[in-house]
């Protein structure tokens, strides 16, 4: 297998198919380290990692954090609302106040599209992308890719739907950039003011906005999160209108394949997105995802903490 | 002080020959072959391009009220190191150019300074907010020709039809910034796969040329001039043809990253926020239709949209990183590198679309054209040298340009304003 050699993990848009089956494979290895009694290993002892958040997150950042501990690296979070930020200094001057420190690997999110690219302007470390703007959030798609591996066996020549508010969706670019580089289809399922224009000529992408015409046809239904403050913005008239349409429901489940298996990024809203008279049928999976997601940033932090370039 | 240039090429929009030129500090005296040197200082210009002073319709100054960016003297060495000996700036600044006194103010710094000619523009709208009507006697008393509430569109149709019609009394140009701010929102680029590939909220095309249909349509109605700024489309390229055809009183301006950059030289730039810009850089279709205009004459003149910024600013994300780039030191050599050398425009599109054009929008009718009894502003350039862009170059106090490090053809040795050399490339 090919040696891994990137600096950084910024989108998936950068990464070959090659480096993200390492990362895939790499996870697989990490994955029953967590289930060990001592849940540690020494790979990145005596490196530094800063988890740099510029926009709220729990989740991923809790993930990010437990994956670098459990390499025994040293963690340190800054968040916006405990920074600077508020004070007035840019991004920029905080990534290059932190750089003072030597960090080995930095995590990133931020609310800026596009906005990591040239951060290695102003550090040494390597940069991990957390989240950026609406562009990418590729951790997230490799834990679902690891996800539907795990369970399909294979990520070539896969239908996958993707429903929901695409527009401002990452995790929905990610997948979509993922998903091709196997070969596999995606089609995204939304109101026509979820997608963004032109679309179509992204490449591996088909636009539907009909759910009950192309659910049968998925191996794989990623459900996005609904921001309810969208509503205000004339992206959908009403919650209501959005649920009939687009939300999965019994029904909607009672018409996808068998080995159909049904991704969400979390957290869910339930009854927006998923009926929860089927949380009991969906869940678990769900959950499989943030485990799993955890093996994936140990695999990433892992990669680009001992890359020897 | 008399100036007596020899041996030039001299560049009229109409015609191109080879003479001296003899001008004193109100005018040229005579212009023709092998005048007797009885002037105070002589430069040969053998084998160089001599142009008439370049007018510049569209800068922001940033002054009065972020001097940090720029100020009157840098904005006015910029100038005159490009070529420009008369600017117009943009009313944008805090508090805005909506009252005589701030008007006065500028044109008695202009004087004071004496490097180039600045020209207010007055805001149409009391501090630009597109609700009351400025005191448009008082503006042009002040010595504003030329009305904008420029980085902000008069969005009330009828506010602007109040504002074609009362500017008529005073002899104003409304200048228009076509911007439909409910499509443009908070985009930070132009709409098409490119945004749609990486998230960055856009701005679609007809953002702009809805706004240019709706003011021609608006100048057409009334019968009153209109003057289009920074035309970035081909959507509105073709609505203005369209309307020149019918008569309608309508001039355009181009910006020079109009026909040399595009939304992939964005992507390609990493989200530089040195490429962000408003309106938005297009694709390559728009360059096109924008270069075809220039050369067709539907699109009247360059003029820069000189934006200065600090570096603060522009080292925030892409997203919410200020608009604009500076170009007056740049906008020659674009030209000819861009326009002339693809032969877009001959040399003499170079003195229309830089200086006669802007001249005959303004009725300056002694500018424009270098002949006897002309305004003696000149700019003197070198055509077949190159230099390459860099930020220690820059006169300007600001230095986001998204040119920096490219190689440029045509190298500006003098600027003559008023009988006095303003600029002399000796030192780039």
């Amino acid at each position: 297998m090919k040696e891994w050699t990137k600096q950084h993990i910024l989108g998936i848009k950068d990464l070959s198919r090659d480096e993200i089956e390492l990362v895939l494979s790499q996870a697989q290895a990490f994955k029953e380290i967590s289930q060990r009694e001592v849940k540690k290993v020494p790979a990145l002892r005596g490196k530094t990692v800063l988890n740099l958040f510029f926009e709220n997150s729990t989740r991923t950042r809790t993930s990010f954090e437990l994956a670098a501990k459990r390499l025994s690296a040293d963690v340190i979070n800054f968040s916006s609302s405990t920074s600077s930020l508020s004070k007035g200094e840019s991004a920029v001057d905080t990534v290059k106040t932190l750089n003072a420190y030597h960090p080995d690997i930095m995590v990133v999110r931020s609310v800026s599209s596009a906005c990591l690219y040239d951060f290695d302007k102003y550090t040494q470390a390597s940069i991990v992308n957390a989240g950026d703007g609406q562009n990418e959030h590729p951790t997230q798609a490799l834990l679902d890719m690891f996800t539907v591996k795990e369970i399909k066996g294979t990520l070539e020549g896969l239908n996958v739907l993707i429903v929901g508010d695409i527009r401002h969706s990452r995790v929905a670019r990610s997948n979509i950039f993922a998903f091709h580089k196997f070969s596999s289809q995606t089609t995204v399922c939304a109101p026509p003011t979820f997608i963004p224009y032109e679309f179509d000529k992204l490449g591996g992408v088909e636009v539907s906005y009909d759910l009950d015409e192309v659910i049968g046809k998925a191996d794989v239904i990623i459900m996005l999160r609904i921001q309810q403050e969208r509503q205000n913005s004339s992206f959908f008239p009403t919650i209501r209108e959005y649920v009939d349409k687009f939300a999965l429901t019994g029904a909607r489940l009672a018409k996808i394949k068998k080995d159909c298996i049904v991704l969400h990024p979390g957290p869910v809203n339930w009854d927006v997105e998923i009926s929860s008279a089927i949380k009991d049928k969906v869940h678990p999976l769900i959950l499989k995802q943030v485990e799993n997601g955890l093996a994936i940033r140990m695999a990433c932090l892992y990669l680009v903490g001992t890359n020897k370039r | 002080m008399k100036i007596l240039i020899k041996n030039g090429t001299i560049v009229n929009a109409d015609k191109i020959f080879e003479g001296d030129i003899l001008l004193s500090n109100s005018k040229i005296i005579s212009v023709g072959k092998n005048i007797p040197e009885s002037a105070d200082k002589v430069i040969d210009a053998k084998g160089k391009h001599v142009f008439p002073g370049f007018i510049d319709l569209h800068v922001h100054l940033r002054t009065p009220g972020r001097e940090d960016e720029e100020d009157f003297l840098s904005g006015s060495k910029a100038a005159a190191a490009g070529g420009f000996t008369k600017i117009f700036c943009m009313p944008n600044t805090n508090p805005a150019i909506d009252a005589e006194s701030i008007a006065q103010w500028i044109i008695d710094e202009s004087l004071r300074l004496g490097v180039v000619d600045i020209y207010p523009i007055g805001a149409i709208t009391k501090g630009r907010e597109g609700k009351e009507l400025t005191e448009f006697s008082a503006l042009k008393r002040a010595g504003c020709l030329m009305l904008s509430d420029d980085g902000a569109s008069v969005s009330d149709s009828l506010l602007l039809r109040r504002a074609l019609e009362y500017s008529q009394m005073e002899n104003l140009l409304i200048v228009s910034h076509c911007e439909d701010i409910r499509l443009s929102g908070k985009g930070a680029m132009r709409e098409g796969v490119i945004s749609s590939k990486y998230g960055i909220r856009a701005v679609p095309d007809i953002a702009e040329s809805l706004i240019v249909a709706r003011d021609i349509e608006l100048a057409k109605y009334l019968n009153k001039r209109i003057h289009i700024a920074h035309v970035s489309t081909a959507k509105s390229v073709e609505i203005i043809e369209r309307a020149k055809k019918q008569g309608v009183k309508v001039t355009a301006e181009t910006a020079p990253h109009y026909f040399t950059l595009t939304v992939a030289d964005v992507e390609k730039s990493k989200f530089n926020s040195n490429f962000k810009v408003n309106p938005p850089l297009g694709d390559d279709k728009d360059v096109a239709a924008i270069k075809q205009a220039l050369g067709k004459g539907v699109i009247d003149c360059i003029a820069t949209d000189h934006a200065p910024h600090s570096q603060a600013e522009k080292e925030l994300p892409f997203d919410v990183a200020p608009f604009g780039f500076i170009g007056l030191e740049t906008a020659f050599s674009l030209t000819c590198t861009y326009l002339v050398k693809n032969k877009v425009i001959d040399l003499g599109g170079v003195t229309e679309k830089l200086s006669a054009n802007p001249a005959k929008i303004l009725g300056f009718k002694q500018c424009g054209k270098i002949e006897k009894d002309a305004d003696p502003s000149i700019v003197i350039a070198d055509l077949n040298k190159k230099w390459r862009v860099s930020a220690a170059g820059f006169h300007s106090k600001s230095k986001n340009s998204p040119f920096l490090g490219e190689e440029l053809l045509g190298v500006i040795e003098y600027t003559i304003h008023k009988g006095k050399v303003v600029y002399s490339g000796s030192n780039r």
